[in-house]
């Protein structure tokens, strides 16, 4: 029981990673990808977070007569991570839009046709 | 116990709101799930004694990236194809490396031990923090400092993704080569 | 100037990133970037002379902090050798494209692939030198970001989707190590690669620590196209621009390679107490490495499109560098670091050959390359060159790569691995001689326009890779013996 008790806050950031990868690796509309792809990223943030905590503790802002404080490193390599993050959204949406300008969709299955009938082409 | 109540009321929140996203059939309203997800795992941050990354998950993660998605729509199309039907290997990758991750978790530290080898850094950063520097926050001051080279190159991950931005949407000029599309 | 050695190469390119882009003029901006990239190759030969007669690895304290609470570069041989090999193809590849992107890429965005290719070699740069296992992820972005950026600059629309599937496998990839790097962090309390190797130690058999080495294993596995994870790789070489696709194949995979070499060896470990490597040393990748030897090569067999074609040679070729690093001995390891390199010239080589080729005629479709052997003499003979350091025959690079990867297999008592690779490069000569047969004995199309050797701004930097392939095959004193140094240091053998 208390084996569970302390690991169920991991339990449940690995299903929100699993769910955001499930995501992108299922759905053939591109910008759902994108979206699945920033909830993969968003909880993996929370991991680390999770990681970071200690009991009884206050955040690691230094105020006199406090003596417990969380690890600031995590947040600290978090930030970076949430960065990191959103700028590969922006050139995942990027290059959507030009998809879109050049298939006139953003559905997979559309544009494997489509290369399909290229590739025939020549 | 409070705490605890809390904790699993916001994490309950969070495996909702993704569930929701992979079963919203339209784009915006995945788009706008997205960033209910960012704000509440913004929240939970906050209960975590994370406020930094708290402010900047709300700022950054729920507003501009869904403001990214939104804007993305806007010049796309908001239509998105219904799913036929259902394929059975995503659900079997994605549960197989669940399996391996929960398995994982059978030796880990527990949750606000703390004892963890975790901290093993981080306790010298709250001890050094305050000895070294003037600013309260040690989150600022490891970004700033001990760190500095990490925050240096997130910087240039911005500047590369501008980059990046510009260069797909950039129009051309007429006489220059096209793009084949045929 | 000599203690800021480790930093430079890195911070060169780094810095002279915006610049390219504000200078705006297509020509500045890539005369500045070719003129970075020459010295950041000097810099990176002066470390490596430096590293290899001191003895020492290189260390630098980022901002003066030390390696208990600061970020600190490690360069040591294999980082050093690494440093070259990817600024000396850089460098080479960049004189190659003004020229060759003229024909391929919008003027108005010259100044965007100046400073994007600038960045994607101080990402890759940064991995190499990196002591940090978090910051290893930061410049593994940079690095990724800048290539999606690269790759979708080709002209082909489907350049686009190319790049898309490789920027969400490769952000899937970088995910996975970003949880394995969580999970080794949190097991060691470290980020510094010395001191989690040092702490690692008391963490035998801690499911944890196994579970982070198959994430970090399998993420690098998706960035360097480890079979079967290169789904990837042969549309984002096959569309991405010619030099692009030179710069790419010859550096991103190999310094993925890299990265698994330096995990394995320096923080998991490969023997004594406390190693964590086993499975994934003794099954996952030779088994993964063959799979990909055998497989690739036969698909590329197949292929009417001559990029593609060398694209799945690639995935083939990774599999000899993670068999060698699967080995765990002397020669194994040195058959895998000088692979890293050799391979690094032939392809680059190559596929600098097939700019030279699109240059001209415009295409590199297997069909419209009958005949070429007579109307680009010289461009078709380099290639030949370069085909035969593919299947790796004496007096080539590539025969002494393998060589010391069949007599890895050898000392092991592993007779069969010898075999599979002799096999193996069987395919190789296949799918090498269908190009060479349909452009030295067959006959030209009819009516196309008469076509000329390319011009000399092409095929010297061409001839000059496919040359070094040759000069390595015959001298090893600054490629397999610096990689057999490496190799000695990574298993603790005191010299």
């Amino acid at each position: 029981m208390s084996e569970a008790l302390g690991l169920y806050n991991y339990w449940i950031v690995i299903f929100l990673m699993m769910t955001g990868l499930y995501l992108v690796i299922s759905t053939g509309n591109l910008v759902r990808k994108v979206v699945g792809l920033n909830i993969f990223q968003a909880s993996v943030l929370l991991l680390y977070v999770t990681m970071g905590r200690v009991d009884g503790a206050t955040a690691p802002i230094f105020v006199e007569g406090r003596e417990t404080y969380t690890d600031p490193l995590p947040s600290v390599l978090m930030l970076t991570a949430i960065v990191v993050g959103v700028a590969t959204t922006a050139v995942a949406l990027a290059l959507t839009v030009r998809i879109n300008e050049a298939y006139g969709t953003i559905e997979e299955d559309e544009i494997n046709e489509q290369e399909h009938a290229q590739e025939l082409a020549g | 116990m409070f705490q605890q109540t809390v904790d699993i009321l916001v994490l309950g929140l969070l495996a909702a709101t993704a569930l929701a996203v992979v079963r919203m059939r339209t784009l915006i309203g995945a788009a706008m799930l997205m960033g209910i997800y960012s704000f509440l795992s913004a929240s939970w941050m906050l209960i975590l004694d994370a406020p930094d990354v708290a402010f900047t998950e709300a700022a950054v993660g729920a507003g501009v990236s869904t403001i990214f998605v939104l804007a993305t729509l806007s010049i796309t199309t908001i239509r998105a194809k219904r799913q036929t039907k259902f394929q059975f290997a995503p659900l079997a990758v994605v549960v197989l490396t669940g399996a391996v991750l929960i398995y994982g978790t059978l030796d880990m530290p527990h949750f606000g031990d703390p004892e963890a080898p975790v901290h093993r850094v981080g306790n010298r950063y709250i001890k050094r923090v305050p000895e070294e520097f003037k600013i309260p926050n040690a989150v600022t001051a490891v970004l700033g400092s001990y760190r500095g080279f990490d925050t240096f190159g997130e910087t240039t991950v911005v500047l590369t993704a501008g980059l990046g931005v510009l260069c797909l949407l950039r129009k051309r000029r007429e006489d220059e080569p096209k793009v084949v599309t045929e | 100037m000599s203690e800021h050695l480790a930093v430079l190469p890195v911070l060169l390119p780094l810095l002279a990133a915006p610049i390219c882009f504000l200078l705006r003029n297509r020509i500045a901006a890539m005369g500045t970037a070719i003129a970075v990239c020459w010295v950041t190759f000097v810099a990176g030969v002066v470390l490596l002379r430096t590293v290899v007669t001191t003895g020492a690895p290189a260390i630098y304290e980022l901002g003066g902090w030390s390696a208990d609470v600061g970020i600190v570069y490690h360069v040591d041989t294999l980082a050093a050798f690494v440093v070259v090999l990817v600024s000396s193809l850089g460098a080479v590849v960049l004189t190659f494209a003004p020229q060759s992107i003229a024909k391929e890429i919008p003027k108005e965005k010259h100044h965007f692939f100046a400073a994007l290719y600038l960045l994607s070699m101080a990402g890759l740069l940064g991995i190499a030198v990196t002591g940090d296992l978090f910051n290893v992820f930061v410049f593994l972005e940079i690095s990724s970001l800048s290539t999606y950026a690269l790759i979708s600059l080709g002209q082909d629309r489907r350049a686009l989707t190319a790049t898309f599937r490789y920027l969400i496998l490769g952000t899937v990839g970088a995910t996975f190590i970003l949880i394995g790097t969580g999970l080794m962090y949190q097991m060691t309390g470290t980020l510094n690669m010395a001191e989690m190797a040092a702490h690692i130690r008391e963490t035998e058999g801690v499911r944890t620590v196994l579970v982070a080495i198959a994430f970090l294993t399998a993420g690098i596995g998706l960035k360097m196209a480890l079979f079967p994870l290169h789904a990837w790789l042969p549309n984002a070489y096959c569309y991405a621009p010619s030099s692009v696709t030179a710069f790419v194949a010859a550096t991103s995979t190999k310094v993925s390679v890299y990265v698994l070499i330096r995990w394995i060896y320096t923080i998991f470990g490969t023997q004594g107490p406390g190693s964590m490597s086993g499975v994934v040393v003794d099954l996952v990748l030779p088994a993964m490495a063959i799979s990909g030897m055998f497989i690739a090569s036969t698909v590329a067999i197949f292929q009417t499109n001559v990029k593609r074609l060398l694209a799945f040679s690639s995935v083939a070729q990774i599999g000899y560098m993670a068999l060698g690093v699967s080995l765990v001995s002397e020669s194994g390891l040195t058959a895998g670091i000088a692979h890293l390199f050799n391979h690094a010239l032939t392809k680059g080589g190559l596929f600098l050959a097939m700019g030279c080729i699109a240059y001209r005629i415009g295409s590199v479709q297997l069909a419209d390359m009958r005949g070429l052997g007579r109307r680009m003499p010289v461009t078709m003979f380099l290639w030949v060159l370069g085909g035969l350091g593919l299947i790796g025959v004496p007096c080539t690079a590539g025969f002494v790569s393998k060589w010391y990867l069949v007599r890895a297999a050898l000392e092991q008592d592993a007779l069969y691995l010898a075999v599979i690779i002799l096999l193996s490069s069987l395919l190789a000569v296949i799918y090498v001689w269908r190009v060479i047969e349909t452009a030295y004995f067959q006959e030209p199309p009819e009516g196309k326009d008469e076509v000329t050797e390319a011009p000399l701004s092409l095929l010297i930097p061409t001839a000059v890779l496919i040359g070094a392939s040759i000069y390595f095959g015959l001298f090893t004193e600054w490629s397999a013996d610096v990689a057999g140094l490496a190799a000695r240091e990574l298993l603790g053998v005191v010299r």
